[in-house]
């Protein structure tokens, strides 16, 4: 018969804590834990401030009414708006200087470019299906016929833009310095390139500044950028000097 | 030998941090002494597989950290206190220690049960379920301690890990450290020569990249003795002896 003595306290109130602390991991997670494989990954994709609540509201929120925009006015607002949103995403999804457990995290045997690589991706998925979503809510405006071309068409400015936020936001440590250098950078692509491509004295329809997304001649530069920028983000992810 | 170095050296640009030092460390307590600049955490940085070194030969836990499937293997059986404690705000305490334990690939079913022995290790259980931005430093200070124990490690790194501890929990961290050096290789990175006199089995003083004297805290405590050393207590004595030799000697 046990008797208190043969009781290990210390066991118990261990057992007991772990039951009544234990988290219990929503739905979300626990999917994510199953396609990637790894319930340490799953975590950390969770973790970014990228995929909060209050950031997916605000890029719904702002492609909604990009979306709404164009119903009224046949401006192409969601392809054009959605690289920007995805870059703002980017940039507060990770690296060192964002992320303030970056070094503890270096030292944890799930990879902190395959986090990294993740939440990135995971940022650029739910930027594309908000675009989507935004863009089925066009169908039936006089833009109809360009919605399967501005839908596709923005994945690889988005991609570009993307990359450049990020590597800005881990170059220079500040997710702010990233998505303001993104925003910035895709604006002037598109106001560039409209200026470039609108003819003299024809009404402005603003599908001269749909340019930006459905010109052929810009996929290369595109992907070039995209290129640079990975590279950019690997050379700075690199170990850094102690502080000793 | 859990950690083999052999002439491993780091360098920044022209400046060298660390400078071919060899070192083989087993099971028990080792204190890393050594003044600002010594290279006392790149070392770490680079025995925690943060940092690879620039030449030399490292070794961790029998196995080669050049190599992903061994670097990932070491990382696994590794627990890292950096100096420099970055933390999630709205994590509370367990969330950051259970985030810590699946980063390090521990099956998810232990997971719960070595979140609250380590929290309870560090004596943090009643502010288990508080976010980290309502906790004093000293607290934040044994997060961190808890988050490296929580896989049960072979090889525990501690970089100044009594900063912010009040006495009593710098008393309870050496017990602790002790503890674990009993079935672990644990070096403990610190400016306190107290902590090493009361913790550590071996002792090795950092200088210029340079490791200039390994031994116990008694023999580091006789170089004061018999030294030109300068300080309240001998261990404080054998330190300045030491690093006065070793500046004359460079």
């Amino acid at each position: 018969m046990t008797t208190p003595d043969d009781v290990d306290l210390d066991r118990v109130w261990t057992n007991v804590a772990a039951e009544v602390w234990r988290r219990h991991p929503g739905r979300l997670e626990r999917t994510a834990a199953k396609l990637l494989r790894s319930p340490g990954l799953a975590r950390a994709l969770l973790t970014t401030p990228s995929l909060l609540l209050p950031w997916l509201i605000a890029s719904t929120l702002v492609l909604a009414v990009g979306a709404l925009a164009q119903v009224g006015a046949n401006q192409p607002l969601v392809g054009l708006l959605a690289p920007a949103v995805a870059a703002v995403g980017i940039a507060y999804a990770y690296g060192p200087g964002i992320d303030p457990a970056w070094e503890l995290a270096c030292s944890c045997a799930v990879s902190d470019r395959l986090v990294l690589l993740t939440r990135s991706v995971a940022v650029f998925a739910v930027n594309a299906m908000l675009g989507l979503a935004a863009t089925a809510v066009t169908l039936g405006t006089r833009a109809e016929t360009h919605t399967a071309q501005l839908t596709f068409g923005w994945l690889l400015p988005m991609t570009a833009v993307c990359a450049l936020t990020l590597a800005i936001a881990v170059a220079f440590r500040s997710a702010v310095v990233g998505a303001g250098a993104g925003v910035a950078a895709w604006l002037i692509v598109v106001f560039a390139r409209g200026t470039f491509s609108a003819a003299p004295g024809t009404p402005d329809t603003g599908a001269h500044l749909a340019a930006a997304i459905t010109d052929p001649n810009l996929y290369l530069p595109y992907l070039a950028v995209a290129a640079c920028c990975a590279a950019v983000v690997y050379y700075a992810t690199r170990p850094q000097r102690g502080t000793q | 030998m859990n950690i083999e170095l052999s002439d491993i050296t780091r360098r920044f640009g022209r400046n060298v941090a660390v400078d071919g030092v060899t070192l083989d460390v087993g099971t028990g307590v080792l204190g890393l002494l050594g003044p600002n600049g010594a290279g006392k955490t790149s070392l770490l940085r680079m025995l925690a597989t943060i940092l690879p070194p620039s030449s030399g030969h490292l070794t961790l836990l029998g196995r080669d950290p050049r190599k992903p499937a061994d670097r990932r293997e070491i990382r696994r059986r590794l627990g890292y206190l950096p100096q420099n404690l970055g933390y999630y705000p709205s994590f509370t305490v367990v969330e950051f220690v259970e985030y810590f334990a699946l980063l390090k690939e521990m099956p998810p079913h232990l997971v719960p049960k070595a979140v609250a022995a380590a929290i309870e290790k560090v004596d943090l259980g009643p502010k288990a379920r508080a976010k980290l931005r309502t906790l004093s430093g000293g607290m934040l200070r044994r997060v961190g301690i808890a988050q490296a124990i929580v896989n049960e490690p072979e090889l525990l790194l501690f970089d100044e890990p009594t900063a912010g501890l009040d006495p009593e929990q710098r008393v309870a961290f050496r017990a602790l450290i002790r503890d674990l050096g009993q079935t672990a290789t644990v070096i403990v990175s610190t400016h306190l020569v107290e902590d090493v006199g009361a913790a550590c089995s071996e002792v090795a003083l950092m200088s210029n990249g340079k490791v200039v004297f390994r031994g116990t805290p008694e023999e580091l405590t006789a170089r004061g003795e018999a030294g030109q050393g300068v300080g309240d207590a001998p261990l404080e004595r054998g330190y300045s002896a030491i690093l006065a030799a070793a500046r004359s000697a460079s």
